[in-house]
């Protein structure tokens, strides 16, 4: 670690590291740490063969953690924990009303319905959060209710299954739905709305009088959550292969504590999706590595809680070694 | 000194109701100070300009290609071609997580548009313009903004503002906590864009620095103007007097 520090002050090589430094901070480091453990204690699991696999089973986590960046980029509080229940939501309008009810297996309409009912939702946040200006943690904790409660009425267990095609990106296909959000992001990136929306992440006053529509930005920041979430509740429905009310909403909290670990600030404008990956691969891999060992849930929600805390304890570091080394540049 | 149509035109201001309204135009070409106690209402006038603030009286019209825009907000400020510094560096100025060259292009981050894609050189070369006029002192272009000294720091915030092209300049204390050679530097600035056409306006604390820069001084007193300071009535015991009120 300290080795990247330093060359972060030369500025001069590991141009990537210093990147993936300023960006990620810790993640990556517990990443290696963690995928060692688990090759260590479970070879056959972590296998190459098998990490198409592996890359299924994570990828809604994945999902879920990239779909609450953005809001959370945009500062002030912003922060949508409504994303869990949102890819419930959605997970059984599909099962149930388009594939069951309906008798719809076109990708050419599940996928931009999956994506147009989470960016409708993500809007309804955004209106909620930044033109009516409810707290953020408020407002989309009042969705998630709405949202679980919506979902147990219409599927109060478990059914349905799923088109064939979405049962396939459950597995190493699931590379494919990340990468489209990850593309989306940086064609999203390279638009004047990227360098608004870091920068009122960072100071919306500043940004207000520098002429930013701040209000704008952070709306459309909770509708690139939703869309994501949209995409990371197909990749849930393909893992699952059904309709389950259950699941959506346990991934919420799992999806902040990655956005933490990656390193993205919870106060806005620093951060990206690369980070919210890793943090969220690490908590797959914690998961993972404790799962093996026998150890019961409820030693897993211990072990949740811990890291989310030493995340926010590490990022804090990491951006205090960050001022430091930009002080002696 | 200005041309027959002013830039940029308050009609009937009030800053407070029962304030008595006034009038200002800013010509092109023109610099013109505001002056006062702190408080008394010239920093809130400059923020009416702006478009920050509405008046409780009156109306603020910018003009551009011949066209009249009314100023009723930030963002119609500036499409009428007024661009605003504003006072406080550290809490309405710089974004201190952001890099040099991604502060100075914030506010027009659609010019680096190429083929609807923003371009990094694209927005190297508009800053590498600025730097070069504004002879901002920074290595490091990708640098934090806040390893800058806070004249540098001022420089890039002035170049985001000229970055609008404005036709009008509105400064709000511009060399607060700056250093003296970064002054002369913008001074020098200043009136090279009055001489491009360019009309400013300048709220200073120091009365020395607007005597040196502004043909014409306008004085508020308790919300209100109480003078306009021209010609040979320029010098500093004179505003100091006005604005104390013990002179009209």
């Amino acid at each position: 670690m300290s080795a990247v520090v330093r060359s972060d002050r030369k500025g001069g090589d590991f141009g990537w590291a210093r990147a993936a430094w300023q960006q990620a901070g810790f993640g990556p480091v517990l990443l290696v740490l963690l995928l060692a453990v688990n090759i260590a204690v479970n070879p056959a699991r972590f296998a190459p063969g098998a990490w198409g696999t592996l890359i299924g089973l994570a990828a809604p986590l994945i999902g879920a953690a990239l779909a609450s960046t953005p809001a959370i980029l945009g500062g002030r509080g912003g922060i949508d924990i409504s994303v869990g229940p949102l890819m419930g939501f959605i997970n059984a309008l599909i099962v149930l009303v388009l594939v069951q009810r309906l008798g719809i297996e076109t990708p050419w309409i599940i996928v931009p319905a999956a994506v147009l009912i989470g960016a409708a939702v993500g809007a309804g946040n955004g209106v909620l959060a930044t033109v009516l200006r409810i707290q953020p943690i408020v407002a989309t904790l009042g969705t998630y209710l709405i949202l679980i409660g919506i979902t147990l009425t219409i599927l109060p267990a478990p059914t349905g299954t799923v088109p064939a095609w979405l049962r396939a990106l459950g597995g190493p296909l699931s590379i494919l739905p990340l990468t489209a959000v990850f593309l989306a992001w940086i064609a999203i990136r390279r638009l004047p709305y990227y360098d608004h929306l870091m920068a009122v992440g960072s100071d919306d006053r500043a940004a207000y009088t520098a002429g930013i529509p701040v209000t704008l930005v952070r709306f459309l920041s909770y509708v690139i959550t939703g869309a994501f979430a949209g995409v990371a509740a197909l990749m849930m429905t393909a893992l699952i292969g059904s309709a389950d009310p259950s699941i959506g909403p346990t991934y919420t909290l799992m999806a902040i504590s990655a956005v933490a670990l990656g390193g993205v600030s919870l106060a806005g404008g620093r951060g990206g999706l690369l980070g919210a990956a890793i943090g969220a691969i690490d908590i797959f891999l914690l998961q993972s590595a404790l799962t093996y060992f026998n150890l019961s849930t409820f030693v897993l929600q211990i072990a949740y809680g811990v890291v989310l805390v030493l995340a926010i304890v590490l990022t804090a570091l990491h951006e205090r070694l960050l001022g430091r080394a930009k002080e002696t540049a | 000194m200005a041309d027959a149509e002013p830039r940029l035109s308050a009609r009937g201001i009030a800053l407070k109701a029962g304030a008595e309204p006034f009038d200002l135009d800013v010509g092109a070409g023109e610099i013109v100070g505001l002056a006062g106690l702190d408080g008394h209402g010239q920093e809130r006038f400059i923020e009416v300009l702006a478009g920050l603030h509405a008046p409780a009286a009156g109306s603020v019209v910018s003009r551009r290609d011949g066209a009249d825009h009314a100023v009723t907000s930030l963002r119609r400020a500036i499409a009428g071609g007024v661009a605003y510094l504003p006072r406080d560096r550290r809490a309405t100025g710089i974004f201190p997580t952001m890099s040099i060259v991604d502060n100075f292009a914030i506010a027009t981050v659609g010019q680096d548009r190429r083929f609807g894609l923003i371009s990094r050189r694209e927005r190297r070369r508009r800053y590498d313009y600025y730097r070069e006029r504004l002879s901002i002192v920074a290595q490091q272009p990708r640098n934090a903004i806040t390893t800058l000294s806070g004249g540098n720091q001022q420089k890039v915030l002035l170049a985001r503002a000229l970055a609008h092209k404005p036709d009008v300049l509105l400064l709000n204390d511009p060399t607060r906590g700056v250093d003296i050679a970064t002054r002369q530097t913008l001074y020098a600035v200043f009136r090279e864009l009055a001489a491009e056409g360019v009309g400013l306006v300048i709220l200073s604390t120091e009365i020395e620095e607007m005597l040196l820069l502004c043909r014409r001084i306008v004085v508020f007193r308790e919300q209100q103007v109480a003078s306009t300071v021209t010609g040979d009535d320029l010098a500093a015991e004179r505003i100091i007097s006005i604005m104390f009120g013990r002179a009209q």
